[in-house]
């Protein structure tokens, strides 16, 4: 009997801890709440290769550039994750997307045609005074959304550019992420720009399986990012957005205001960025991370030497 | 907007996501009963099997879901996009404690009284069924109860594969910057395993005082 | 009412026969045993701890099969016999009773008239006769749990499980050993007077030799697997081998103590 009840409680223990636990993965509290240190930086990323690649770009121009310590705190989940840890203090700056800051936390819509210089003044204006962050020079590339099929499909048919599916799109099924799906320059008003008609309700999934998917042929377009490394090295075609339905997504630094008052040098080291990675090189770091399997440290080291920084 | 509204005010996909949730869930706890329990029973008297076993469930836990969801999706029958791959993933996260609970519930009954039952001439199935199971039965519910709970808990990453469930708010909300929309999924979430966790619990303690 | 079971006669023996029980390790835990159990006699295996008396308990239900010799049970070897019709014709005591904690003891009592497939009623009678006669009124004890009996009564319902069916033979193991001196005492002559009373073949274990002097008809004493000699009650403090010579000495020792272990 005692030997039952022994089992019994100790089941209660690590239950109520496992539900203690759920509650709080679920809430999204556990963003990183450690204390910082004097003389230490923080750098995130979001829960992709690009960003991961980026954050370690980030780290290597300011430990270059100055004597602090830099904290990589990449893999912070999405968007709102970061954004959060950002305006908290948890971490110190973090790559982010015109598109994504405009869309995704100012709640703009953008209008049709919006250019890249248009989006970056918005977010540029608008990020010191709501938030006390600063947004810097972007990076050079645009990491837009990408509207992907598999290469046989597009040589068969002759697909180029994203206004060439619509004859096909009622026998095709459409695998895309949440973000796609929710976003207001999204998945509805994609549809509508180029009257499109999936077959049956898209399948809903996390970006990281939309690839794999549409390489088992268990959905038959998807919509990932522009610099995404797998696209080609899974042998699949990027479709031009020829009516200019998607905003401009440059990559851009978001850094707090105190961070740059305290260490100006970070803002120099990374404003030597501006400009200095194009879509191509972008995706080939990614590609490099993603399909060789490289340590994004290294793909950096690299960069950073082969661009003279 | 606070949740509560957008709960009130999306109530009828919320209960839809819900019903989808607790489906998956009894799927998923379906099956990995089915499997965990005669395994179980069948490894309790091999034990190097027994430990290869666990060892290879303990592997299968530590496997992120994603990455389990991105095998299975090639796999014929059971794989694929959509319901079937979320419910196999969640089975095999909901082996692991009903296996490790039925060996060590049928181990830990009393060697004496095997012993006497073996020795008064009941058969090896009556030995199982009308002494080590129901002496087991706490222990057993114990693994039960802790993965339902668990199992709740990581349905939420269904979503992730297209098959719905509480997930979809917490995935829509990541993807929306929207708290309101990530707690409609969450806390109903976290409510339903409180539940699952209080009725097992109770059936639980009821068969421990029995 | 007496009624023998899958075919064991009442009073019938029980013989081994160069009985050899080795573990998978080739350690043998038992030696070129031979050894008769006349019918309606108390044996009593006597032995330290590691002797071998356990072992060759569980040769004769089958618990165990010998790895080499025969146990012979009414006449028949033991291998011939279904092991499942075997065991419900012999009765099994053990140390701490082993009754099933999750039933009452109405239901503990009544376990081999139930796999036997009694009839409901003739169960129940049963189950009040023999309750009656280890000294548990029914009333008073028919549906407590084990968990809510003392040791002794334990050990009392114990042994009317193990004759519930009326097995000719009773083996049992130290069934006494685990209970406080008095209500030892108290249960080994309850259990003298009910032995000659009931005509069983009984096969008792023990590492007390006042038990076994109390109990036995015979005592056999082993040593290390083999068996040092079988003497008769009256015989055994006289006997002139080694081992009995311990045994009694053992006895003498402790003359004058309150117990004897």
């Amino acid at each position: 009997m005692s030997q039952r009840s022994t089992f019994a409680h100790r089941s209660c223990l690590c239950l109520s801890r496992g539900v203690l636990l759920l509650l709080a993965s679920l809430l999204l509290t556990a963003a990183g709440c450690r204390t910082r240190r004097g003389e230490t930086i923080v750098v995130g990323s979001k829960n992709f290769t690009e960003q991961i690649v980026l954050a370690e770009l980030f780290a290597q121009q300011i430990e270059a550039h100055s004597a602090l310590h830099v904290e990589r705190r990449v893999n912070l989940g999405g968007t709102l994750l970061c954004h959060q840890a950002l305006v908290s203090g948890k971490i110190d700056l973090y790559p982010e997307y015109t598109g994504t800051a405009f869309t995704a936390i100012l709640k703009e819509s953008p209008r049709l045609g919006q250019t890249a210089a248009d989006t970056f003044r918005v977010v540029r204006e608008e990020y010191p005074d709501r938030f006390d962050v600063e947004v810097l020079p972007p990076l050079g590339f645009n990491n837009t959304f990408a509207i992907v099929v598999r290469g046989d499909d597009a040589a068969r048919l002759h697909l180029r550019k994203v206004s060439d599916i619509a004859a096909y799109t009622p026998k095709w099924r459409a695998g895309f992420g949440y973000e796609f799906m929710e976003r207001p320059d999204g998945y509805r008003g994609w549809m509508a720009a180029y009257g499109l008609h999936f077959l049956g309700a898209p399948r809903i999934l996390d970006l990281g399986l939309l690839y794999r998917a549409l390489a088992d042929r268990q959905v038959d377009i998807v919509a990932g990012n522009a610099t995404d490394g797998l696209i080609a090295a899974l042998g699949m075609v990027t479709l031009e957005d020829d009516r200019h339905y998607f905003p401009p997504y440059e990559a851009v630094p978001l850094v707090r205001r105190a961070t740059l008052d305290k260490h100006p040098e970070t803002g120099v080291a990374l404003k030597e960025l501006a400009g200095k990675i194009s879509e191509e090189e972008m995706r080939r770091m990614n590609y490099a991370v993603d399909g060789e399997h490289r340590d994004p440290t290294e793909v950096v080291r690299a960069f950073r030497e082969a661009k003279g920084l | 907007m606070n949740w509560y509204d957008f709960l009130l005010r999306n109530r009828g996909e919320v209960l839809e996501r819900t019903a989808e949730h607790i489906g998956l869930v009894a799927a998923a706890m379906a099956i990995a009963l089915a499997i965990g329990l005669p395994l179980g029973i069948a490894l309790v008297r091999r034990v190097t099997l027994q430990r290869w076993v666990l060892a290879v469930a303990n592997v299968v836990q530590t496997i992120p879901s994603l990455a389990l969801f991105g095998f299975l999706i090639p796999v014929p029958w059971i794989g694929g996009v959509g319901a079937s791959t979320a419910i196999v993933a969640l089975a095999l996260y909901a082996l692991l404690p009903i296996l490790r609970n039925t060996c060590t519930g049928i181990t830990g009954v009393d060697a004496a009284v095997i012993e006497s039952a073996r020795g008064m001439g009941m058969t090896p199935q009556q030995v199982l069924w009308q002494v080590e199971l129901p002496l087991a039965a706490p222990v057993l519910l114990a693994g039960i109860r802790v993965a339902t709970v668990i199992s709740v808990g990581i349905t939420t990453i269904a979503a992730a594969i297209g098959a719905g469930g509480l997930g979809v708010f917490i995935f829509r909300g990541v993807a929306m910057v929207n708290n309101q929309v990530i707690l409609a999924g969450a806390i109903p979430a976290a409510l339903l395993a409180v539940l699952a966790d209080f009725g097992l619990g109770v059936v639980q303690r009821r068969l421990a005082t029995r | 009412m007496a009624q023998p079971i899958a075919g064991i006669q009442k009073g019938c023996a029980l013989e081994c026969r160069g009985v050899t029980y080795r573990l998978p390790s080739g350690t043998a835990l038992v030696s070129d045993l031979n050894l008769t159990v006349a019918r309606g006699e108390t044996l009593v295996l006597l032995g330290r701890s590691g002797s071998g008396k356990t072992t060759t308990l569980k040769l004769f239900n089958r618990l165990l099969e010998p790895s080499d010799g025969e146990i012979f049970i009414a006449g028949r070897p033991s291998s011939a016999w279904d092991p499942i019709q075997l065991r419900r014709g012999i009765g099994y005591v053990i140390q701490d009773a082993g009754l099933f904690p999750h039933w009452s003891v109405e239901r503990n009592v009544a376990l081999v008239p139930q796999l036997e497939h009694w009839p409901e009623e003739r169960i129940r009678a049963r189950v009040k006769e023999m309750l009656e006669l280890v000294g548990l009124p029914p009333a008073e004890f028919a549906t407590r749990r084990p968990s809510e009996l003392s040791g002794g009564q334990r050990q009392r319902v114990g042994v009317a499980r193990a004759l519930a069916a009326d097995q000719p033979i009773l083996l049992m193991d130290e069934p006494f050993g685990a209970l406080d001196p008095v209500t030892r005492a108290e249960l080994q002559r309850e259990f003298r007077v009910l032995a000659s009373r009931l005509e069983k073949t009984i096969v008792f274990v023990t590492h007390d030799v006042r038990e076994a002097l109390f109990l036995g008809t015979r005592i056999a004493l082993l040593a290390g697997g083999r068996l040092a000699g079988v003497h008769a009650r009256e015989e055994f403090l006289n006997a002139t081998e080694p081992e009995v010579r311990a045994f009694v000495a053992s006895l003498q020792l402790s003359r004058g103590d309150e117990e004897v272990r």
